[in-house]
């Protein structure tokens, strides 16, 4: 049987060279939930989100301890095939980063280069990612078209069919809504609302009130530390650590 | 206080007007020199002819008809060919073709010594004479020195010209040209390909390291060394190599060699600017392209060099200027012979070394040489003109704007 978690972290620390960016982080995220992190700015959320899909590998000195189980696989261990991990545990980041080329091509780059060549699969693909995305309606006539010319929020969309394309289990999604105005943030909040049916999503915000909305699960990070996490409804209404009553009223962050 | 810094401000302005009137002045003084001096000679038979003099030995029969001209004054009817009084590159008196009529049974005559097949035309000239039959069968001849006028007029009496040594004195640039394309190919089909590939692995590739440190700084001296060095390198380490390559045993350069010597000369320039290029390429296109589970080769080759692309192609403009001007690396590496039949296994030159021999000898010819300077100036216009078209065509395709 499947583990009703994705992932499972146990005892986990972070260090950029000496700097001890995430300190012994225990938690376990649910599968088919949306789990919120917040945190005030260097806390230390995005970076632990990096973690979970490997892309801290990028960064000089980054080093990792303890485990991080994704389907009870530690994804450190040697041989770990990360190129693997990271189609089953797709991200989306803060600024939309389409590729330079037409709508159709960035949505299928990523099944192109897994091998299928197959023309009418891959538009397939294409079609079913885009309509996912609630992006299909908007574009299934101008596919040929440099991504470049959507807005902001089109274009933060294409990013998440993107990912969907590769058929991930897991979405990270880096403060997607950071860029886009509010009626973009509300088609992105519904989206993930939508998306949550099928797959495990964890969002990194800076919006208390995002968090409030769309998440399951609350996660508050502060100075590298997990402080408290807990159902979204618990945190914000009910929270057992005064720090994290403190920062959802506002008091400091 | 105020007035003395508008003096000041207006004293600077001042001194960058003149400065970009003198830098304006030159170049257009360079030109204007260029021009005045190279339009002259520059002739469709200049560009397409042959370098090399030849002489033939001809024989044949006039025309039945008349072929009328009164264009020309030193006109022979009967051969459809007017002459003029010229001299030749020894400063020697001798007898030109200005014109040939296209009816003129000159156009296709045959070398009564090599039997190849000879079309008189336009600067052909003779310095010796002409033996001729006139209607009645009586042998004359037509000497050089008699002039343009007596030669068309007896001439115009000749049946048949029984022997004619006739020269032609080449100096055509085609063999040099047609050479410069081949270099400046070769050079890119060779050194592009090294040089991108060595950037990609500097930059996407290669570990943080102090050697990799030390080679880049390495490369970055290489641009700055003469070209005459590499052509020292080409003429002792590539000519052998381009020899064994070729399978020729020829003594001295070849047009291989040549593009071997460019192709190293160029690698650092093409490895500086395609990692500057590579430089400029968003970081977000690396990181999407990674998130998707894309591996690093694959996002280098699809993602980020593609989008380089542009940049590596202005680069590739500044390397054709540079191998269409270079002279001094080509003068070791292939030699100085002029060629009008060009090959990848014999010799040649580029036509910056052209200029070269034709000003390196006892009597330096400015006009020749300006000449093809203003080939020169045509073909980096035109190449200039193509990459800009490219570049602007890829820029398009990928930004969308």
């Amino acid at each position: 049987m499947m583990s009703e978690f994705a992932f499972k972290i146990n005892n986990m620390n972070l260090y950029y060279g000496d700097k001890h960016a995430l300190d012994n982080i225990n938690m376990e995220i649910k599968k088919n939930e949306v789990t919120a992190f917040i945190g005030p700015s260097g806390c230390g959320k995005s970076s632990f989100l990096r973690s979970l899909n490997r892309m801290n590998d990028l960064i000089d000195g980054a080093k990792i301890t303890g485990d991080i189980l994704y389907n009870e696989n530690d994804i450190y261990s040697k041989g770990f095939d990360v190129i693997e991990l990271r189609t089953r545990v797709g991200m989306v980041f803060q600024k939309p980063n389409p590729f330079p080329m037409s709508i159709y091509d960035n949505i299928a780059y990523g099944p192109k280069r897994q091998g299928i060549k197959n023309k009418k699969v891959l538009e397939e693909i294409v079609e079913r990612a885009l309509k996912q995305a609630a992006l299909w309606e908007e574009v299934s006539n101008r596919l040929d078209d440099s991504a470049m010319q959507l807005s902001g929020g089109q274009q933060q969309r294409l990013c998440i069919a993107r990912t969907l394309a590769m058929n991930p289990e897991v979405i990270l999604m880096d403060e997607p809504t950071s860029a886009l105005d509010p009626i973009a943030t509300q088609k992105i909040e519904e989206l993930i609302f939508e998306l949550k049916k099928e797959y495990t999503i964890i969002i990194v915000t800076h919006n208390m009130q995002q968090a409030a909305r769309i998440s399951d699960k609350t996660a508050f990070f502060l100075l590298g530390e997990l402080i408290e996490f807990d159902s979204t409804s618990v945190i914000f209404s009910n929270p057992k650590v005064s720090k994290t009553e403190e920062y959802i009223t506002g008091r400091f962050g | 206080m105020k007035t003395k810094r508008i003096i000041r401000d207006s004293v600077l302005k001042g001194i960058t007007y003149i400065a970009s009137f003198i830098s304006i002045i030159i170049l257009v003084a360079i030109l204007f020199f260029i021009f005045a001096k190279g339009s002259k000679g520059l002739t469709w038979d200049f560009i397409t002819g042959d370098n090399e003099p030849k002489s033939y030995t001809i024989s044949i029969l006039s025309n039945n008809e008349l072929i009328e001209n009164d264009k020309y004054e030193n006109y022979a009817k009967r051969f459809g060919v007017a002459f003029e009084d010229s001299v030749n590159y020894d400063k020697e008196p001798v007898v030109k073709i200005v014109f040939v009529d296209d009816k003129s049974p000159l156009h296709s005559v045959i070398d009564s010594i090599t039997g190849e097949k000879v079309s008189v035309s336009e600067g052909f000239y003779f310095t010796t004479f002409i033996e001729i039959v006139d209607d009645n069968g009586n042998t004359d001849y037509i000497y050089a020195r008699e002039g343009a006028k007596v030669a068309s007029e007896k001439l115009a009496n000749a049946k048949k010209i029984k022997d004619w040594a006739l020269s032609y004195e080449g100096g055509g640039i085609r063999g040099s040209i047609i050479t410069t394309v081949y270099l400046v190919v070769l050079t890119l089909l060779i050194g592009f390909p090294i040089g991108i590939l060595t950037a990609v692995y500097l930059h996407e590739i290669a570990p943080k390291n102090r050697f990799i440190n030390i080679l880049r700084s390495f490369i970055d001296m290489l641009t700055g060394v003469p070209s005459i060095i590499y052509g020292l390198l080409g003429a002792a380490l590539l000519i052998p190599v381009s020899q064994m390559v070729l399978q020729t045993d020829s003594i001295g350069g070849n047009v291989l060699s040549g593009a071997l010597t460019l192709s190293i000369m160029i690698l650092p320039v093409v490895i500086k600017a395609t990692e500057s290029a590579l430089d400029v390429v968003p970081k977000d296109y690396k990181l999407a392209s990674l998130a998707l589970g894309v591996n690093e080769v694959q996002t280098t080759f699809k993602v980020i060099l593609p989008n380089a692309m542009p940049g590596i192609l202005s680069a590739a403009l500044l390397t054709i200027g540079r191998v269409i001007g270079e002279s001094a690396a080509l003068i070791y590496a292939i030699g100085t012979s002029i060629k009008d039949v060009v090959s990848i296994d014999g010799k040649g030159t580029s036509l910056a070394v052209h200029i070269w021999s034709v000003m390196a000898g006892e009597n330096p010819n400015v006009e020749v040489a300006t000449s093809i300077a203003i080939i020169i100036l045509a073909l980096v216009l035109v190449l200039n003109l193509i990459v800009k078209y490219i570049s602007h065509r890829l820029d398009k395709k990928f930004k969308g704007v």
